[in-house]
C-alpha cells in the first residue's frame, strides 16, 4: 500500500459493514479503522444508518392477515 | 493500544447483523427436526417452517407496496404460491431466501405493474441529481460526522421510514434485504435476480441517498449536522460541497507496518 490505507478502507468499509468481506481483508479495514478517526467516524455512521433502518422496519402484521393466510392454506389444501 | 482500537472491536464484536444471522442458523437446525417429526404433513410442515416468517415478509411487503393494503394482498399471495410449491422447496436449504424470492416475483410481476409511478420503477434517471442533493448534506469531517451519526440514531422511525420510501425502487429493495433481514449479497442477486455488482452499486447508492435525506430531515429539525461543537476542529463549515479527498489522517505507527511499509 502506497498511500495511508484510506482508499481502501473507504472503498471497502460498506461490505466489512455487510460481512461481505474475506476474514483478512476484514482484519486489515479494522486495523486501519483503528489508527484512522475519519474512516471509523466514517464507519460508525454507516453502522447507526443500519441500526435506524432496521428499528424503523419492525413490523409486526395484522392478526386477520395471518388468520387470512393460514385459512387459504387449508384451504387449497382441502380442494386437492 | 490506543483507545480508538477498544472502541472499534466493541462495534465489531456486536455485529449488528448477527441477530438475523443467527436466525437463519437456527431456522435451519430447527428444519431439520421438524423434518423427521412433521415429514407426512406437508401442510403441517408449511405452517411449521414458512409462517414463523409472516411479520418479516409483510414488513418486506409494506416497503415495497408503501401501502398496507397491498401489502397484505402480497404477502398472501406470496404464501398461497409457496405453499403450492413447497413440495419444490429443498429442506435444508434456505427457506427465507426461498420465500422471499417468491416476495420479490410476486411483487414485481404484479404489484409494480399496477403501481406505475414513473419514479419507481428505474434508477436511471434521477438517481445523479437526487445522489447530488442528498450527498451535499452528508457530513466529511470527523466530528461532524459524529454529529450526524448522533443526529440519524435520533431520528424518530417514520422520518427513516419517509425516508425509504421516496428513494427509488430497486435501491430501497436492496437497502432492505441486506440491512434489515441480513441477506448477503449473493442471496440477494439470486431474490432480485441481478449480478452481484448491480447489488452493490443498488446497496451503495441507496444507502447513500437515504443518509443525505436523513442529515437533510435531521438539519430541518434544529440538529447540527454540519457544524460542530466538538473541541480542537473549526466549528463554521459553511455548505461542504462533496468530499474529494479522504486524506485526513491521524499520526498511526503500527497501522501501517503490516501493510508492508517501513515503520
Amino acid at each position: 500500500m502506497t498511500d495511508c490505507g484510506c482508499s481502501k478502507a473507504k472503498a471497502e468499509l460498506e461490505e466489512y459493514l455487510h460481512h461481505e468481506l474475506a476474514s483478512n481483508d476484514a482484519a486489515d479495514i479494522r486495523e486501519h479503522m483503528a489508527g484512522c478517526t475519519d474512516c471509523s467516524s466514517e464507519f460508525h455512521v454507516g453502522l447507526v444508518l443500519t441500526e435506524a433502518v432496521q428499528r424503523a422496519c419492525k413490523e409486526v402484521a395484522p392478526e386477520q392477515l395471518r388468520d387470512q393466510v393460514l385459512l387459504s392454506i387449508r384451504t387449497i389444501q382441502s380442494t386437492h | 493500544m490506543p483507545t480508538a482500537q477498544s472502541v472499534i472491536e466493541r462495534s465489531v464484536a456486536a455485529p449488528v447483523l448477527a441477530p438475523s444471522l443467527d436466525l437463519v442458523k437456527m431456522a435451519r437446525e430447527v428444519d431439520l427436526s421438524v423434518m423427521t417429526t412433521v415429514k407426512s404433513d406437508p401442510r403441517a410442515l408449511f405452517e411449521e417452517q414458512a409462517i414463523p416468517f409472516l411479520d418479516q415478509l409483510y414488513g418486506a411487503a409494506l416497503r415495497m407496496t408503501r401501502n398496507p393494503a397491498d401489502a397484505q394482498d402480497l404477502v398472501q399471495e406470496t404464501f398461497v404460491k409457496a405453499y403450492a410449491a413447497f413440495a419444490q422447496f429443498e429442506q435444508g436449504t434456505n427457506l427465507k431466501a426461498w420465500l422471499y424470492r417468491i416476495l420479490t416475483n410476486t411483487f414485481i410481476n404484479v404489484y409494480r405493474k399496477k403501481q406505475r409511478d414513473p419514479y419507481q420503477g428505474t434508477t436511471s434517471d434521477l438517481e445523479d441529481w437526487q445522489l447530488g442533493n442528498a450527498e451535499s448534506a452528508t457530513a466529511t469531517g470527523t466530528s461532524s460526522r459524529s454529529a450526524e451519526a448522533e443526529a440519524i440514531d435520533h431520528l424518530p422511525d417514520s422520518a427513516v421510514k419517509d425516508a425509504l420510501q421516496s428513494i427509488p425502487e430497486d435501491f430501497r429493495l436492496a437497502v432492505y434485504l441486506a440491512d434489515v433481514e441480513g441477506f448477503s449479497y449473493q442471496e440477494i442477486a439470486d431474490i432480485m435476480k441481478t449480478p452481484v455488482g448491480t447489488v452493490m452499486s443498488r446497496l451503495h447508492r441507496g444507502r447513500r441517498l437515504l443518509r443525505g435525506l436523513l442529515s437533510e430531515y435531521a438539519e430541518g429539525r434544529g440538529v447540527a449536522v454540519k457544524s460542530t461543537q466538538t473541541s480542537g476542529e473549526a466549528s463554521v463549515t459553511p455548505t461542504p460541497k462533496k468530499a474529494s479527498s479522504p486524506k485526513r489522517v491521524p499520526a498511526s505507527k503500527d497501522v501501517s507496518a503490516s501493510k508492508g511499509s517501513t515503520k
